[in-house]
């Protein structure tokens, strides 16, 4: 059980401390010169609850300042020295031999009110021995303090023992010894001196020598005969025995203090060091999670590794396109370090796999002549890996010819691996943004081409059409379009615009609107595909070209005319057979030369009744089943030939249900668009032209 | 997506490129490099040789348009040897031997950069 965590509210045991001094006040007072045994025996058990509410209360008050431990110190040396001062200037105003606490009223209430200053003072004194003993102790050793707290106690009321028989008094000075030797024990307990900084380490070895000090002077008063002493034993003798213990604690206590921190302060910089190595790491621990900006991290790893490495500089280089890039600097220039990383890491010939200690002096780096101001004398260079490849260094550098030590090392690889990992996440953020980014923009491509490409197929009597349309991933840039001419005559075209994306989809609009407007003024399919190819070519880049198929079909006499410019080759079904029509012309946008116009050719074909025409994009022949093998023309046409006596939408759903058959396992690379027109020459007059 | 490969070498006065794999969108760029590479050098006499080429997508072939007026502003050409008929079919329906000179081995093309420049 812990006698110093009973369940009282903080509040309530400062009102018992408070109600427990008031009641020796009042008991004091009445009987003050009462020399009876019941007198004292009632006596020191207030006096002795009086002092146990206070330490209650003391201890609370003490354990929440603990995260300065040289601050409670430095309150108990003033105490310690107000004790000190008391009794010094007391036996300079006073005459000790006549002064008795019960010589008239003023003294009674003077010495009243010392106690209770060395009441009070006792018990904060004691809780800071208490809360230094526990602090920073990795095991729990209670059972030592307790115990002698336990001899405290006896030792208290061994006193009571005397007052029976003076010759009573061997329990006293045994329980005195036996606290003695547990304080000497409890005394070794110092722990957290370690924690200490070096310059706090300094602190503390001048104040525990003053207070060791303080507290055996504090101690010889309390054997002499003084005022103060006067006061406590007439207050209370066990008060007295016990606060001379505590003195004797402290002066023990703080002369082994100042010793061992004395023995500390040579290994104080290196452990400074270490600290400050788990603080940086734990802060780069937090910061690689929560900065996603690496130049923000490069700056915190570069200063870390300065500090913590004890170098004069350091610099951290990212391989980007296998090009040297110097991310951050820290305490060297920015030319400097560029030059000097690069001409080091030239001279490493590649030999950059671990961890490298150079000395410039002895490897002759040439960094002499234009970098005397970093005249280095050593430099540490850390790679930065990421799935074993190389993306970068770390370089910590020192001028004093002081070379790194294995710790040193060690921290410059851990610095460089969190750089490592702060990159990596760098770039899978980059990564994701991008594929975000990308992913949107193909949203964009595809409305772009959804609300390019017609809503409906027109009606017709004597032509059933049917237009179908599966974009890929990527956008791929196909377009197709209906433009009715005037009664008689169907403009059709089917177009399909060189590379993916945002761009192919952006060429496609604007191919659209060439048709559409072109087609409005030029009738002849020769002409508008010239027209269209000088538009074209002078707007688009010159990697970029548009494949088309241009026809105008006559919906009373079945004639087609069309022109080709690079796109896949029309397939007429007619009569069972397959025939593929590919009248030369160049793709729109390749020559901007009368070479267009010279080589285009333009191509009629009568149409006769379940005559079924094709026009489609290089997406059909070109899917590609798992073994990589090409759909191919044969396979599509077949397709078309076995199904010509459905109708223009079942066709289309039997060609796409076969190019999903075959292409299953292998993914869609292009967009298919699938345009059938059918003719039905029954339902009109024929031969007429 | 398959690999894609370019080996650049030096016939006498002609580049040679081989290209190796798919040429597509994704791997366009690599061409792009090889022939930008080739006119930071100031050499405008390639031969694109196709032998290893497996499939061609339009981004391919607008390498190729890219960068052949900056060859023939230069006296210079690209010329095509060794193609595969599958890829041979899609240059010739854009009409590609309308506008470059595609033949059937290596040295051929080579030999018609050296007669012109006999001429």
């Amino acid at each position: 059980m812990n006698l110093f965590s009973p369940n009282i509210a903080k509040s309530r045991k400062l009102e018992y401390s408070i109600g427990f001094s008031i009641l020796l006040f009042i008991f004091k007072i009445l009987f003050s010169s009462s020399d009876s045994f019941l007198f004292h025996f009632a006596n020191e058990f207030i006096v002795f609850f009086t002092l146990y509410f206070w330490l209650l209360y003391l201890v609370d008050f003490v354990h929440t300042k603990l995260r300065s431990p040289l601050q409670i110190v430095l309150n108990v040396g003033i105490l310690s020295a107000l004790f000190f001062f008391f009794v010094a200037m007391s036996t300079i105003i006073f005459d000790i031999k006549t002064f008795t606490p019960h010589q008239n009223f003023i003294t009674s209430i003077f010495s009243l009110i010392i106690s209770f200053i060395c009441f009070i003072a006792a018990a904060y004194i004691f809780s800071v021995f208490r809360e230094l003993f526990f602090l920073r102790q990795k095991r729990d050793p209670k059972t030592y303090f307790n115990t002698m707290i336990v001899f405290f106690v006896f030792l208290f009321f061994s006193n009571l023992l005397i007052k029976i028989d003076q010759e009573f008094d061997y329990p006293k000075n045994a329980f005195y010894i036996v606290a003695l030797i547990l304080i000497s024990i409890n005394s070794l307990r110092v722990a957290w001196i370690a924690f200490l900084t070096k310059r706090q380490k300094i602190y503390l070895l001048i104040l525990s020598v003053v207070l060791s000090i303080l507290f055996g002077f504090n101690f010889s008063f309390s054997l002499d005969d003084n005022i103060l002493t006067k006061i406590l034993v007439d207050l209370s003798p066990g008060f007295h025995s016990v606060l001379s213990l505590m003195m004797i604690y402290g002066t023990i206590y703080f002369g082994v203090i100042f010793f061992t921190t004395l023995f500390h302060l040579p290994t104080a910089e290196a452990f400074d060091r270490k600290a400050e190595e788990v603080t940086s790491f734990r802060d780069l621990t937090k910061l690689v999670t929560q900065v996603l900006d690496f130049k923000e991290l490069a700056n915190t790893i570069t200063q870390v590794t300065t500090k913590v490495c004890n170098s004069d500089s350091a610099w951290l280089v990212v391989i980007d396109k296998e090009e040297y890039d110097l991310v951050s600097i820290n305490n060297i220039g920015y030319v400097e370090a560029d030059e000097l990383s690069k001409k080091i890491l030239e001279s490493l010939n590649d030999e950059t796999d671990s961890l490298i200690t150079l000395n410039p002096d002895i490897t002759e780096v040439p960094v002499k002549n234009d970098l005397q101001k970093f005249n280095f004398s050593w430099i540490v260079i850390a790679p930065l890996k990421i799935h074993e490849k190389q993306k970068g260094f770390l370089f910590a550098a020192r001028q004093k010819d002081f070379p790194f030590d294995d710790d040193d090392k060690k921290a410059i690889e851990a610095f460089s691996d969190y750089a490592s990992v702060a990159m990596e996440n760098a770039m899978l953020i980059e990564e994701s943004i991008e594929k975000e980014r990308l992913e949107k923009e193909l949203d964009v491509a595809r409305e772009v081409q959804y609300k390019i490409l017609p809503s409906e197929t027109p009606k017709y009597k004597n032509v059933d059409i049917s237009a179908m349309f599966i974009p890929a991933f990527e956008v791929g840039g196909d377009y197709y379009d209906f433009f009715e001419l005037d009664d008689d005559h169907l403009g059709v075209v089917m177009a399909d615009v060189s590379g993916k994306g945002i761009s192919a989809a952006f060429i496609m609009a604007e191919v659209k609107g060439v048709f559409k407007s072109l087609s409005s003024v030029i009738f002849n399919p020769n002409d508008l595909l010239v027209k269209a190819n000088a538009i074209l070519s002078e707007s688009l880049d010159s990697k970029n070209f548009v494949t088309a198929i241009y026809g105008v079909l006559n919906l009373k006499s079945g004639k087609f005319n069309f022109v080709r410019c690079g796109h896949t080759p029309l397939i007429l079904i007619s009569e069972g057979r397959a025939e593929r029509f590919t009248p030369m012309g160049l793709g729109l946008g390749l020559d901007n030369s009368e070479k267009f116009s010279d080589t285009l050719k333009q191509m009629e074909i009568q149409l006769k009744n379940n005559d079924i025409l094709t026009l489609y994009t290089d997406g059909i022949p070109e899917s590609q089943n798992a073994h990589l093998e090409d759909f191919g023309y044969e396979r599509f046409e077949n397709i078309l030939i076995e199904n010509s006596d459905l109708s223009t939408d079942e066709i289309s759903n039997k060609v796409m249900a076969n190019l999903t058959t075959f292409s299953k396992d292998n993914i869609q690379n292009d967009d298919i668009t699938l345009l059938i027109m059918k003719w039905f020459s029954n339902n009109k007059i024929v031969g007429e032209n | 997506m398959a690999d894609f490969n370019v080996n650049v070498r030096g016939v006498g006065s002609v580049s040679v490129i081989d290209v190796k794999g798919y040429l597509d969108a994704h791997t366009a760029p690599q061409l792009e490099n090889a022939f930008n590479q080739l006119i930071d050098g100031s050499k405008y006499k390639v031969v694109v040789n196709f032998n290893d080429l497996s499939y061609i997508s339009s981004a391919g072939l607008g390498v190729f348009m890219a960068y052949v007026e900056t060859m023939r502003e230069n006296k210079g050409d690209i010329k095509f040897s060794n193609m595969q008929d599958g890829v041979y079919n899609i240059f010739d329906l854009l009409g590609f031997p309308m506008l470059y000179e595609f033949y059937k081995n290596e040295n051929e093309a080579i030999e018609k950069f050296k007669e012109s420049i006999s001429k």
